[in-house]
């Protein structure tokens, strides 16, 4: 692309007449390329396109019968045009990167960008900086994404259903684990994180989990270790549910799964302050009697109480909550954050949206719980701080809608931004569902194709050209492409995604060159605290145990 | 030479052909040696009268050849004129695409331009805006043939008219009727 500037304002970007014999067809919106000012470089995307005639009259000329004049009229009386967008401002002086501030004067030269561009501005490859992709039409540039600023804040993968949204998360953690920046918790819906997942590739049959291509560094947990072993995968905790660990909180969220309107809502609460810890098992065994005695001293309405033990009942037929489970779920889980491994729970057959709210919300609770403690006491003492910890939930807009955002954990730690080191990755396909609240506290948006107007307005709240990009956002391929808004790249970008092959695998299992995760000084230095239990060990040695030879 | 001086002003300058039935074509390119200035101009109208200029010539309704034959004498009371756009002008070795400080002096021979000659004056465009605004009037006509002159010299007459037209096309205001107008009186395709 070769062009110079025609018109344009700071707020409205530039328009570019394109130079005479350059084919407007090939310019794709997302596309980046540089004006060069006479004292800066601009670095801008191609967010519009559109005709443009000197003279309007020309527009409305018929083709001529001599080719010369249309030849002659086209690129001079009819303009191509490109409408760009600056991103970032760079001092060719001293290469120094900037916001915007100023604009180039007319007819600046515009060129396509460069890898030195690209490098400058995103980076290059290294220990922090991961290789997502590639910008578009510039397959071999690598793009890179800054994951220490990636996980300073949550973040969130969005895009219709089928554009790739598990890929792109299966992306990002490959990426995260290699870093060793944070531990992360995945709350695996459908079982295609952690171990092989059927790959959107007609042409490979599967996608390797994160355990195969990372071994050691990550655990699966599961809550349906029927479904887990029959697809192959040995996982290395069954996680079960214990009664006492629902409060009214959790069934709050899941109101809508088990059909309870608010006065039930008010019951539950009023269930839990009489009855106590063990309040569900307690009323879910109660008999009729013991309801009417149990109304009668609370001043609740029998019938109310009767029809919420009904409803309640449906947590009963979920396999995974026991009486008295065997082990202490989250504390394994925190075992084995704190041995720098990254945990993914599986839910097998159990993907019901009741299940996989409940176990989220119940899990990410307390562990949010012994986090804040943790970094209560590294303020006090002023010492330890948390590894930052993310976790990955997916349906997102289920526990962030702005009906449940304000009491569920999730968007308490969406808000908290990383105060106590624990962020989120939220995947959703309707990002219109989440509590803007909780868009406008999101660092980082990774979006594929959204076509609904709802979703794009909701991903683009809060960020500089929500309307430039919205084109660029409705225009994306379904596949491999998607735009990056935010904290973790210092201008909204497109990128056609890499490739999640062979090549990718051994890039990600490549070891870090020694020094690299040192980077990280505030993280615990969990090597020489003898009373950690040994979930740290290899792989195969787990394997072992578990399953025998 | 193919005639002589006989008004001259800035813009332009008026000839009489040497023989009253030669004329250069119209916009063909022309110049007048003025002691070391070479000026040079356009083609942009012929006239062709009575010697006096006070009368005007009686039909005989006959052939030229039988005119030749029985009256031979009218011939030599006729007279021919051509006006000429000055386009620039050379000192030396630097051609001026500009008019020159003084106009051509009367009674200069008028030359042709030689090819040479005209692909210089004519690489670059600015020619076009004087036939454009020919005080002779029809400035279309003009500029067409004038162009057309030109891109025949050409390597690649047609990429030649191309960028030409897209001069022209600026400096007629972005008027693609009349571009169109120019273009297909070029005769290139």
């Amino acid at each position: 692309m070769k062009g110079t500037i025609l018109r344009g304002s700071l707020s409205g970007g530039f328009d570019v007449r394109l130079d005479i014999g350059e084919n407007i067809e090939e310019i794709k919106v997302g596309t980046f390329c540089v004006v060069q000012g006479r004292r800066f470089d601009f670095f801008s995307m191609v967010v519009d396109e559109d005709i443009e005639a000197a003279n309007p009259k020309a527009l409305y000329e018929t083709v001529s019968d001599n080719p010369l004049v249309n030849e002659i009229v086209q690129g001079t009386g009819i303009l191509d045009k490109v409408k760009i967008q600056p991103m970032i401002m760079i001092d060719r002086s001293d290469g120094s990167v900037r916001p915007v501030k100023s604009i180039p004067g007319h007819l600046s030269p515009v060129r396509e960008a460069r890898e030195e561009d690209v490098f400058r501005i995103f980076g290059q490859p290294d220990a922090t900086h991961f290789h997502v992709g590639s910008p578009l039409d510039m397959e071999h540039i690598p793009l890179c994404i800054d994951l220490e600023k990636f996980i300073e804040r949550s973040n969130g993968i969005f895009g219709k259903s089928g554009t790739g949204k598990t890929f792109y998360t299966r992306l990002m953690l490959c990426g995260m684990i290699k870093s060793n920046l944070c531990n992360s918790l995945i709350f695996d819906m459908h079982s295609e994180y952690g171990w092989a997942a059927r790959d959107e590739d007609k042409n490979r049959r599967e996608a390797k989990g994160l355990k195969q291509l990372f071994g050691s560094k990550v655990a699966i947990f599961t809550l349906d270790p029927e479904s887990s072993r029959l697809r192959g995968v040995h996982p290395d905790f069954v996680v079960e549910i214990p009664y006492q660990a629902i409060e009214a909180e959790d069934i709050a969220l899941v109101w809508e799964e088990l059909n309870l309107n608010s006065t039930a809502l008010e019951s539950i609460y009023v269930l839990q302050k009489h009855l106590g810890r063990d309040w569900l098992l307690s009323f879910l065994k109660m008999e009729v009697p013991d309801i009417e005695s149990f109304a009668e001293r609370t001043g609740a309405h029998t019938g109310a109480l009767q029809a919420l033990q009904r409803k309640l009942m449906k947590l009963e037929r979920l396999p995974f909550i026991k009486e008295n489970p065997a082990d202490d779920a989250v504390k394994r889980i925190m075992d084995y954050l704190d041995n720098g491994m990254n945990v993914v729970l599986e839910f097998g057959h159990q993907k019901s949206m009741l299940a996989y709210m409940l176990v989220a919300n119940i899990l990410t609770r307390r562990i949010h719980e012994l986090y804040v403690k943790r970094s209560e006491e590294a303020l006090g003492k002023g010492g330890m701080v948390n590894k930052p910890l993310v976790i990955v939930i997916e349906e997102a807009h289920k526990f962030l809608s702005p009906e449940v955002s304000k009491q569920t954990i999730f968007g308490m730690i969406a808000r908290e931004m990383r105060k106590n080191n624990v962020t989120l990755l939220v995947v959703d396909q309707r990002p219109s569902g989440i509590d803007p609240e909780v868009h406008s506290q999101l660092g980082t948006k990774i979006t594929a194709l959204l076509t609904e107007e709802k979703d794009i307005e909701a991903v683009l709240c809060g960020s500089n050209n929500a309307r430039m990009l919205r084109n660029v956002l409705a225009s994306l391929d379904t596949k491999q492409q998607a735009l990056i808004i935010g904290h973790a790249v210092p201008m909204p970008v497109v990128i056609r995604v890499r490739n999640y092959d062979e090549e990718f695998y051994r890039e990600i299992t490549r070891p870090v060159k020694p020094g690299l995760g040192a980077r990280l000084k505030e993280s615990r230095n969990l090597d020489d605290d003898p009373e950690m239990s040994a979930p740290g060990r290899e792989f195969e040695e787990l394997m072992k145990e578990l399953y025998g030879e | 030479m193919i005639g002589e001086v006989i008004e001259s002003r800035t813009s332009e300058f008026v000839a009489e052909s040497v023989e009253f039935d030669q004329v250069p074509a119209f916009g063909s390119f022309v110049k007048v040696r003025d002691g070391n200035r070479t000026i040079y101009g356009i083609v942009s109208g012929a006239y062709t009268g009575s010697l006096d200029g006070s009368g005007r010539a009686k039909a005989f309704f006959k052939s030229m050849e039988e005119l030749q034959m029985e009256q031979p004498q009218i011939f030599s009371l006729l007279r021919t004129e051509f006006s000429c756009v000055i386009i620039g002008y050379r000192e030396g070795d630097r051609y001026c695409p500009y008019y020159p400080p003084a106009h051509p002096r009367l009674h200069l021979p008028v030359e042709a331009a030689d090819e040479e000659e005209i692909l210089g004056i004519t690489r670059s465009m600015g020619y076009l805006n004087r036939t454009l605004g020919s005080p002779a009037g029809d400035g279309e006509e003009l500029t067409a043939a004038a162009l057309r002159n030109v891109a025949y010299l050409q390597d690649n007459p047609r990429e030649y008219v191309l960028k030409a037209g897209r001069e022209l096309l600026k400096m007629l205001g972005y008027d693609t009727q009349r571009l169109k107008n120019i273009i297909e009186r070029v005769d290139v395709v």
